[in-house]
């Protein structure tokens, strides 16, 4: 158990890098990391359906300018990690209630961390402009800095997740209703987004081509 | 003129890093840097260090369309702090708009929403397709970014009313509204569709009212106890 909690704490780390630390590549989006974290532990079709679940709730998290969104990457990553973690001795609903929980908690501390350590970053920018030389070292720094949130957010959620026992009474959701609470959400973001006069006939041609699916 | 190869290369991997550093007081200013350096000659950098101090900030994918620009200004010797300075400020603001529409509010979101679908109803292939396609959009707006900054120098503002801006941004626009077509019938229709309709209305609701981010993540975690409990 601890060279697993070690591990996920260790790739869960790396994998927010992608964040903003590093490439940006959408390695660390809920429903990739869901993909990732189930192919370790065995379970792909599992950690498609949590990752989708997270994916839906922050698709519209948009990280524009300088506002910094509730941190959906850490959800995804603290969600998925902690319900393969407690699935390996609890119930399906009550792990997956848990992980949801986990993961909307995290997204909000993910926020408050990401301002912590953009502030420590302010430090690295006022140490570059008294020994501009040193830019490569004061510039690649951040990734010490990211990396060190990383560790931050995700280390408690996962010890919660291994180390302490889930009560009996603990309420839990059969994957069904944890699809219907993270698509209510998803399809309010997407409409939100996509849905304009324009774009209303691509919606309706849409939502055909999927009865046709369910259909056939 | 063109960008070689190997400069090419130096500052794509160079700007993976773009944010890296990113604070509050200098925003991507040390990135920026780091960036830029990466594609000049060492006798040139030290200059580079001491000429640009603008505070910078744009969108991490198009941000080799300036650097592009600024490496031309600096090859060709018309380096002045004002001139470069007055370039970035305005580059830097046109493609941070330009990108945020583009990737953050539509291709973002409408590939992510695909591979949700996808991903429920085929498996494994449909995230790993999603992803390719994403990247291939992104490493493209970044690779091609610093070849056409480099060739087109200040003109290069005038990319962002071309059709790669333009028309894929409708494009993705149309995507985004066929997948949550998609995603209302595929998944609502496969659960209870009863349910998806409230909490897609309260949602809806708190994003037409511009609620904070954060304050709707408390309210799905309030709608979550509740639904669980009752």
């Amino acid at each position: 158990m601890p060279v697993i909690i070690i591990g996920v704490i260790l790739l869960g780390s790396i994998i927010l890098l992608d964040k903003f630390a590093f490439g940006e590549f959408g390695i660390s989006q809920p429903i990739m990391v869901g993909t990732i974290f189930g192919a370790i532990f065995g379970d792909i079709q599992s950690g498609i359906l949590v990752g989708a679940g997270l994916q839906l709730i922050f698709l519209g998290g948009l990280p524009i300018g300088r506002d910094i969104p509730p941190d959906g990457q850490a959800a995804g990553i603290i969600g998925c990690s902690s319900f393969f973690i407690m699935r390996t001795a609890y119930p399906l609903g009550q792990s997956l209630f848990l992980a949801l929980f986990f993961a909307l908690i995290a997204s909000v501390c993910g926020g408050v961390l990401e301002i912590a350590a953009r502030r420590l970053n302010d430090r690295l920018s006022s140490g570059y402009r008294k020994r501009v030389q040193r830019l490569a070292l004061y510039h690649l720094s951040g990734l010490i800095t990211a990396f060190g949130r990383g560790i931050c957010i995700i280390t408690p959620f996962v010890l919660i997740a291994s180390l302490v026992p889930i009560p009996a009474q603990c309420p839990g959701i059969n994957p069904s209703m944890f699809l219907i609470i993270t698509t209510g959400i998803g399809l309010a973001h997407a409409l939100y987004l996509f849905i304009k006069r324009s774009t209303i006939l691509y919606m309706i041609i849409g939502g055909l081509c999927g009865l046709a699916l369910l259909v056939l | 003129m063109r960008l070689g190869f190997a400069r090419t290369v130096k500052l794509t991997l160079a700007s993976f890093f773009i944010q890296t550093s990113w604070s509050f007081t200098s925003l991507q200013h040390l990135g920026f840097l780091f960036t830029l350096s990466s594609g000049v000659r060492e006798k040139t950098q030290t200059k580079l260090l001491h000429k640009c101090k603008t505070i910078f900030n744009t969108h991490p994918y198009m941000v080799s369309y300036i650097i592009g620009a600024v490496l031309r200004a600096f090859d060709e010797g018309q380096s002045t702090p004002g001139r470069i300075d007055r370039f970035v400020s305005i580059a830097q603001a046109s493609f941070a708009t330009a990108g945020d529409l583009l990737f953050w509010q539509t291709i973002r979101p409408a590939l992510f929403l695909g591979a949700v679908i996808l991903g429920l109803k085929i498996g494994i292939m449909g995230p790993i397709a999603v992803l390719v396609v994403y990247n291939a959009l992104h490493l493209f707006h970044r690779i091609r970014g610093f070849q056409e900054g480099y060739e087109k120098g200040d003109d290069i503002i005038y990319l962002l009313r071309t059709r790669r801006f333009t028309l894929v941004q409708r494009v993705f626009e149309f995507l985004g509204a066929l997948f949550t077509g998609g995603l209302l019938t595929l998944l609502t229709l496969d659960f209870n569709a009863l349910l998806v309709i409230p909490l897609c209305m309260l949602f809806i609701g708190l994003l037409l009212k511009r609620t904070a981010s954060t304050i709707i993540i408390i309210i799905a975690i309030i709608a979550t106890m509740i639904i669980v409990l009752v």
